[in-house]
């Protein structure tokens, strides 16, 4: 024996074994973390903030788009200084948001100490190399620590009374000013009343619908409903198996891991692209000018995407105990699947799937409207044929279907829960 | 899961009401009227397409033929009560079984169904006096509200009158749907060559254009870059965002039932309110777009602004309304106590438990926004759209896929800014 | 002990995040026919030992041996074939709640099932009615086709038991079998396990929280503290002395009626 006692932990320095060294690492990147996440904030935010101000005063004033103004260097620089001294000397936007604060071991923070850790986060913090040691060399040499903000008894300072409050309030300013500027320009404002009586004739023929095209308008309905049931349909098939490979729990491990990450990404592109992006691409790819077809291709994909992010995440919501007994009972893999899973999931599946045919109703209407068929491109013609008693009627119509889906996909899926 | 559910005969001696009566006998008419639709879209799509007056994809039939489609469904919805368990009996939860004991047999029910038709004038009777059909007490059955047997396993759906009739509706639905959308394999597979160069070019996007305003798209006047309309069309979606959660904030609480009361002031306020959102909550923001773009010009930002502002009023206000609805009653009832007026009791009992959804909702309503500014150009509503459909018309698809991609980040990062938003306040 | 059914010798077990120690260097055995109960505090390992027998917890280190085969080191497959042989019954029931009490019971017949029926549901006529028969033995026969969540906690943790009897076990793990429930129905529920233990001759270990019930039902006791084995004796030698040492000086003893 070595003469150590028992339960004596070995000298050796916990840096020298793999598992001691990633930690060590993984520490000094934990509070390497913590300063950057409120200076990155802090930033970005003032670079959004004089891009903001920028565009608004250019658009303003010299009636121009622009968003920099300055050099992209000198703003970086600008930014970056900026956001130093508002964390030295106060307490910033990004602090804020992440609910910390400067503090001193002696109470108050001092303004020299203030001073001195402006200029050592320069040196220590920017670069990095304080982050060498634990704590940081900034941190131990300014006695400044950016710890958590303390719950304090006092009244909460109104938001007009601290920096990071004007600053968030001054950002909303000038975001709606350059909003409202750039959208409503003067010349469509004062159309919006001087053709007023333009759309008159659109309301008014919106009250007198045309009912000598119900029939035809009808057979459009038909092809839009069977567009959302098929492309539900379709949908589902590629769904259900997808969304396995798309939740986080039961895809673990080197290979797991990575399917899951291209899949979920995948699906959360084609979920970004509007269903009438896709009908645009189906529509040249299909060649019709116009075809229902091309309007459930564009329906189709971004169901599955859709609906393969509803479907994994009640995956990952699943009970885990079935599976643990199903396993314990000697079960393959399988089997755990049909019996743990499955049952599981099965309703919530189909809930999910009649809330997608709802949604694929009014958004069959909308393909429509690119020359995906049905109901909508009906639609779209007569308006753009100045056919308003036709339009109103075909509004009506979509109105009442919609309405009637929208009830009929609420009961079922209030019966199934 | 294996064994289903609970056997499935009646077990009550209390009859099914007129309600359910009719309900299931409804359903069942319209399930054999869309067999009967479909039957005759494939009649006119496989058979009459080979007669000299071509017939294709319309659903003429002779003078007498609509009489014989009314007749002959209401046969079968008759047949297959009185036989077996339809589709509309299981819908509403009842079965056919005896009067008294035993088994209801064949002769039973094929009497039912004669029955049926031989007292068919004498319906207003037995419906008028509320109580059993006459075919129902000639033939000894009954039909009665299910309730499970615990005791006893289900019938397997599959093997049912009703699951098989199920199984049908949806073959029928996929072989008629399949023609009505006129779905073409081969013309996707003969032409992929083609939409593979589309996709080509589109993945290697052509950002030339980014910041530089691109001469080739020249909109009224107005020079833009890819960088500038994506900045536009954030802007339209935060604007109306924001003027529609300010319309629909004080619009919610005159279309929720609990604020409102229920005196005659407060009923048509709540229904006229309510109605609004529906209506204008069904009819999509683009087909708004259309419409707002023939009154303030084709093109224009204020067209799409416009459309989304009507439609985040109606479909946030819906949601507001029933959020406002749900609220816990304690906090009321303790202002009313106190003595304060309607106003008081929303401003400090309602408001303080519904703002939290309120910006949940907001936040989830500016995601929808940005995602619908950035196609309302397709109709004339302005925004990035106008350069994507502007390029796709010219076949310039490099253009377009840059335009996709700032689109897919956009909307990305706004989904994700939303998200977190929302993670926060929840 | 002549002849150990079960060696569990230097089991440890180390969860990979933060550092736990659930179970260190334990070594104990049980003969063939034992009802062995194990107690200790809650997060002193009793649920991660029951679970690494029949390895639905990978142990660290250590070996297992039952009936003479060394099961840490099993293929999945193999480990498959055994663990049909043990029953296992959980605090949470476990159960398909969307699935009928049958339903539920047939599930223990999986593991002897070839695949492709069990994916189509087709359990053997026999299978059902030893389902129902284990059904009827736990009294619960007029449930049978009645979905669980609609079953109380005593009679969800009765179906429980007919799942684990339809394995026909050797060996049944019961992990705090009884914490969810209410007292009267936590002894109907006991009884079910002392019966197995007596009639069928199954081994049993059970986790148990109260001292009480163990000092009851169990034929010998162990009890864990921090992983480790602190006691390994009849359920006469607790003494107050040992109880302290188990539970703490604070701990009280409470009796379960």
């Amino acid at each position: 024996m070595t003469g150590y006692p028992e339960g004596f932990v070995s000298p050796r320095p916990a840096w020298t074994t793999g598992r001691g060294l990633w930690e060590a690492v993984a520490r000094r990147a934990d509070r390497a973390g913590r300063y950057l996440a409120p200076f990155l904030l802090d930033v970005a935010g003032l670079a959004a903030f004089w891009i903001l101000a920028t565009y608004t005063y250019a658009w303003y004033v010299l009636g121009a788009t622009a968003y920099l103004l300055v050099p992209w260097w000198v703003l970086l620089l600008g930014v970056v200084e900026g956001a130093i001294v508002w964390e030295s000397f106060g307490r910033s936007w990004g602090q804020k948001v992440v609910g910390r604060e400067l503090a001193s071991g002696s109470g108050r923070p001092t303004a020299s100490e203030r001073l001195r850790y402006f200029v050592l986060w320069h040196a220590f913090g920017l670069t990095g190399i304080g982050f060498v040691t634990v704590p940081p060399l900034h941190e131990r040499l300014s006695g400044l620590a950016l710890a958590r903000e303390r719950p304090s008894s006092l009244a909460p300072v109104p938001w007009y009374r601290t920096s990071a409050g004007l600053f968030t309030a001054a950002f909303l300013g000038v975001t709606m000013a350059a909003a409202l500027g750039v959208t409503l320009t003067w010349e469509s404002v004062v159309r919006l009343f001087t053709q007023a009586g333009q759309s008159l004739d659109f309301w008014r023929a919106l009250v007198r619908p045309d009912t000598s095209i119900l029939l035809e308008a009808g057979r459009d309905m038909i092809v839009t409903v069977f567009m959302a049931v098929l492309a539900t349909l379709f949908a589902v098939v590629v769904a259900v198996p997808l969304s396995f490979l798309a939740a986080r729990n039961l895809m673990r491990g080197p290979i797991g891991r990575p399917i899951y990450t291209a899949v979920r990404g995948a699906m959360s592109i084609a979920r970004s692209i509007e269903p009438i992006v896709w009908a645009i691409i189906f529509l040249v790819w299909v060649t019709a000018l116009r075809s229902p077809f091309a309007g459930i291709l564009a329906l189709w994909v971004h169901s599955i995407a859709d609906l393969v992010k509803l479907y994994a995440e009640r995956l990952e919501a699943i009970d885990q105990g079935p599976i643990e007994a199903i396993t314990a009972t000697g079960a393959g893999r399988l089997s755990v699947l049909r019996y743990a899973i499955v049952p599981q999931i099965v309703n919530p599946y189909i809930s999910f799937t009649l809330y997608r045919w709802d949604i694929n109703i009014r958004m069959a209407t909308v393909v429509g409207l690119v020359g995906g068929g049905g109901i909508g491109q009906r639609l779209i013609n007569y308006i753009w044929g100045v056919q308003y008693r036709q339009a109103g009627m075909v509004m009506i119509l979509i109105v009442l279907l919609v309405w009637a889906i929208d009830y009929l996909s609420a009961r079922l899926r209030a019966k199934l829960a | 899961m294996s064994p289903g559910q609970a056997s499935a005969r009646p077990r009550t001696n209390r009859l099914a009401g007129l309600a359910r009566r009719g309900g299931s006998f409804l359903l069942d008419w319209m399930v054999w009227g869309y067999v009967a639709y479909g039957v005759m879209y494939l009649l006119n799509h496989y058979w009459y397409t080979r007669l000299p007056e071509h017939w294709y994809d319309t659903l003429r039939l002779p003078s007498w033929g609509w009489p014989v489609v009314v007749l002959a469904t209401l046969e079968m919805a008759v047949w297959t009560r009185s036989l077996g368990r339809s589709l509309g009996q299981r819908a509403v939860g009842v079965a056919l079984g005896p009067a008294a004991g035993g088994r209801l047999g064949l002769g039973r029910r094929v009497l039912r169904g004669i029955l049926w038709h031989v007292t068919l004038p004498l319906a207003p009777v037995w419906i008028a006096q509320g109580g059993e059909p006459y075919h129902d007490r000639l033939s000894g059955s009954g039909l009665r509200p299910v309730v499970p047997d615990p005791e006893r396993p289900a019938r397997r759906a599959l093997l049912t009158q009703w699951g098989i009739v199920s199984v049908l509706l949806g073959l029928l639905t996929l072989w008629v749907g399949w023609l009505i959308v006129g779905i073409n394999i081969q013309v996707l597979i003969r032409r992929a060559p083609q939409a593979g160069r589309i996709w080509r070019d589109m993945l290697r996007p052509d950002f030339r254009y980014f910041t530089a305003p691109d001469p080739v798209f020249e909109l009224r006047a107005l020079r833009y870059s890819i960088l500038d309309l994506t900045v536009v069309t954030v802007f339209m979606a935060l604007v109306a965002t924001v003027l529609g959660a300010a319309v629909a904030f004080p619009l919610s609480f005159f279309g929720a039932r609990n604020v409102m009361g229920f005196g005659p002031v407060g009923w048509v306020t709540y229904a006229v309110v309510r109605g609004f959102f529906n209506v204008f909550r069904s009819i999509e923001t683009i087909i708004w777009a259309s419409i707002f773009a023939i009154w303030v010009g084709y093109g224009t930002v204020l067209a799409g602004i416009l459309a989304l502002t009507v439609h985040t009023v109606a479909a946030l206000g819906k949601l507001y309304s029933e959020q406002v609805e749900g609220v816990a009653p304690g906090p009321l009832e303790a202002v009313w106590a106190a003595g304060g007026s309607r106003v008081q009791v929303v401003r400090h009992a309602v408001i303080p438990q519904v703002l939290p959804s309120f910006w949940a909702f907001t936040l989830y309503r500016w995601d929808i926004n940005v995602r619908m500014s950035t196609v309302i150009a397709l109709v004339g509503g302005g925004g990035i759209g106008d350069m994507l459909f502007y390029y796709k018309n010219q076949g310039d698809w490099p253009k377009v896929g840059a335009v996709v991609m700032v689109i897919v980040a956009v909307v990305w990062a706004m989904d994700y800014l939303s998200g977190r938003l929302r993670e926060r306040i929840a | 002990m002549a002849n150990p059914y079960l060696v569990v010798d230097n089991l440890t077990k180390v969860y990979e995040r933060g550092q736990v120690l659930a179970l260190r260097d334990l070594s104990f055995s049980v003969a063939k026919g034992e009802f062995l109960v194990v107690i200790g505090l809650s997060g002193s390992g009793k649920s991660t030992l029951l679970r690494c027998i029949n390895r639905l917890i990978e142990p660290t280190r250590g070996r297992i041996w039952l009936d003479g085969t060394d099961v840490t080191r099993l293929s999945p497959a193999r480990m498959r074939r055994v663990r049909r042989k043990i029953g296992m019954i959980f605090q949470q029931f476990n159960l398909v709640d969307r699935s009928t009490a049958i339903g539920n019971v047939l599930t223990g017949r999986l593991g002897y099932l070839p695949g492709w029926r069990a994916l189509l549901g087709w359990f053997p006529k026999a299978d059902r009615e030893k389902a129902l028969a284990n059904l009827e033995r736990v009294g619960l026969r007029d449930k049978a086709y009645v979905r669980v969540d609609q079953l109380s906690g005593g009679q969800r943790q009765r179906v429980g038991i007919a799942r684990a009897l339809m394995q026909d076990p050797d060996l049944l793990l019961a992990d705090e079998p009884v914490s969810a429930l209410d007292p009267a129905t936590s002894h109907s529920v006991m009884q079910y396990l002392e019966q197995m233990n007596r009639q069928d001759g199954v081994t049993v270990i059970a986790s148990l929280h109260f001292l009480s019930l163990a000092r009851r039902y169990g034929t010998r006791i162990i009890a864990l503290k921090d992983g480790q084995l602190v006691f390994d004796g009849p359920p006469t030698a607790i003494d107050n002395a040992k109880f302290k040492e188990i539970y703490g000086e604070d701990a009280e003893e409470v009796e379960v009626r």
